[in-house]
C-alpha cells in the first residue's frame, strides 16, 4: 500500500515536472515574450530579476573594504570630474531630471542627484552596505541593462572616488555641482 | 596588393585599440574641460556654509584663486576665528586626507 501510493506520487511529481519544463520551453521558443524596451516586464519576471540581481550584489560585494577617507574633499573632486563625463547623460545631475537615456533605458537608470531614502536613514552599517555595493557597481556593471562595467580602464581608486562624489551629489545644488565638477582649473599649478 | 591587407588592418585595428585604451585617462576629459564658474560661490548662502563640509572644502580648492581675498566669508562657520581653529576642528576627524587651503599655500597634485 503504503508503497504504491509512493510510486504514484513519484509518477505525478514528475508529470507535473516535465509540463511545467515542456510548457516553459514552448513558451520560450514561441517568441511571444515582449523583448522590446518599451513595454515593462510583468510583475513575476520583474520581481525575479530585481531579486536576482539584488542578492547578487549584496552577496558579491559583502567582503570589500570601504577606504576610510570616504569624506575628503580630494575625492569629491576627482569623482566629481569623472561622473560627469561618464555618468551624468544617464543618472543625470543636480537641476536635470530627464535625459535621452532616462526616457530610453529599461531599465531605467535611478537618478542619482536624488535623495534615496537607503542612503541618509539606516544605520552606519547600511550606509556601509549602500557603498561596497555601489563601487561594485560601477566596476563590474549589471548584466542585461544600460550599466557599464567601469572597471576595464579604471583603478579602484577612481571608482572609490565617485562613490565618494554619489554619496554626496544629492545634497548638490546645480552651481556647487558646476563648480565641483569643472575640470578645468582656476586656480595654479593643479595638474589633474 | 592581396599581402598589404593584413598589415594595414593589424595597424588600423591596433591604432584603434590604442586609442580606446586612452578614452577614459583623465587627461583625455581635459580637451573639453569646462571651467570652474567661481562667482556663483559669491552668491551662495554664505552663512549656510560649512568650512568643516567637504563640499565647501573642495569648492574652496577649485576656487582657491579666486576667493584669495576672502571678503564675506566671515560669516561661514568654522571661517569666523583664526583659520588655525578650522584646521583644528577638520583634523579631529580621522581622515587623514582632510586639508583646508585657507592662504593658498598648499600641496598641489603632482
Ligand atoms: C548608458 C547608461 C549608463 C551609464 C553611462 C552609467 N550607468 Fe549606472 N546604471 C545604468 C542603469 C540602467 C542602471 C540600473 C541597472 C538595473 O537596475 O538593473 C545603473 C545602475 C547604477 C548604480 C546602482 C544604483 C542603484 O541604486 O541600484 C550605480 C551606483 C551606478 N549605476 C553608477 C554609475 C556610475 C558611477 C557611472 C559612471 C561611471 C554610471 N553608472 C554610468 C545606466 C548607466
Ligand atoms: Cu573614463
Amino acid at each position: 500500500m503504503i508503497e504504491r501510493k509512493a510510486v504514484s506520487c513519484g509518477k505525478c511529481l514528475l508529470t507535473a515536472a516535465s509540463i511545467f519544463i515542456f510548457g516553459g520551453a514552448a513558451f520560450l521558443y514561441s517568441g511571444l515574450y515582449p523583448m522590446g524596451a518599451d513595454v515593462p516586464h510583468n510583475s513575476l519576471t520583474y520581481w525575479v530579476l530585481e531579486t536576482l540581481r539584488e542578492r547578487s550584489i549584496a552577496q558579491a560585494a559583502s567582503d570589500i573594504e570601504v577606504p576610510g577617507d570616504m569624506d575628503s574633499p580630494d575625492r569629491l573632486l576627482k569623482g566629481g570630474g569623472d561622473y560627469n563625463d561618464m555618468c551624468a547623460g544617464c543618472h543625470l545631475k543636480p537641476g536635470k531630471t530627464q535625459s535621452d537615456f532616462t526616457m530610453g533605458l529599461y531599465p531605467a537608470p535611478p537618478n542619482l542627484s536624488l535623495d534615496e531614502d537607503k542612503q541618509h536613514h539606516g544605520s552606519h552599517d547600511e550606509g556601509l552596505d549602500t557603498l561596497r555595493q555601489q563601487f561594485w557597481t560601477i566596476k563590474h556593471g549589471i548584466k542585461a541593462s544600460g550599466m557599464p562595467a567601469w572597471g576595464p580602464g579604471h583603478d579602484d581608486e577612481r571608482i572609490w572616488n565617485m562613490v565618494a562624489f554619489i554619496k554626496r551629489l544629492p545634497d548638490l545644488s546645480p552651481d556647487q555641482y558646476q563648480i565641483v565638477t569643472a575640470r578645468g582649473d582656476v586656480s595654479e599649478g593643479n595638474g589633474h | 596588393m592581396k599581402t598589404q591587407t593584413l598589415p594595414r588592418v593589424l595597424a588600423i585595428s591596433s591604432l584603434l585599440f590604442a586609442l580606446s585604451a586612452q578614452a577614459h585617462d583623465p587627461k583625455e576629459h581635459m580637451q573639453n574641460a569646462e571651467q570652474a564658474d567661481c562667482t556663483t560661490m559669491n552668491d551662495m548662502d554664505q552663512t549656510k556654509m560649512d568650512m568643516n563640509d567637504p563640499i565647501t572644502q573642495a569648492m574652496m580648492e577649485k576656487c582657491k584663486k579666486e576667493m584669495s581675498g576672502m571678503e564675506g566669508m566671515s560669516g561661514m562657520k568654522g571661517m569666523s576665528d583664526a583659520e588655525e581653529k578650522a584646521q583644528d576642528t577638520a583634523h579631529e576627524d580621522d581622515n587623514s586626507e582632510r586639508h583646508i587651503d585657507g592662504g593658498g599655500s598648499t600641496k598641489n597634485h603632482h
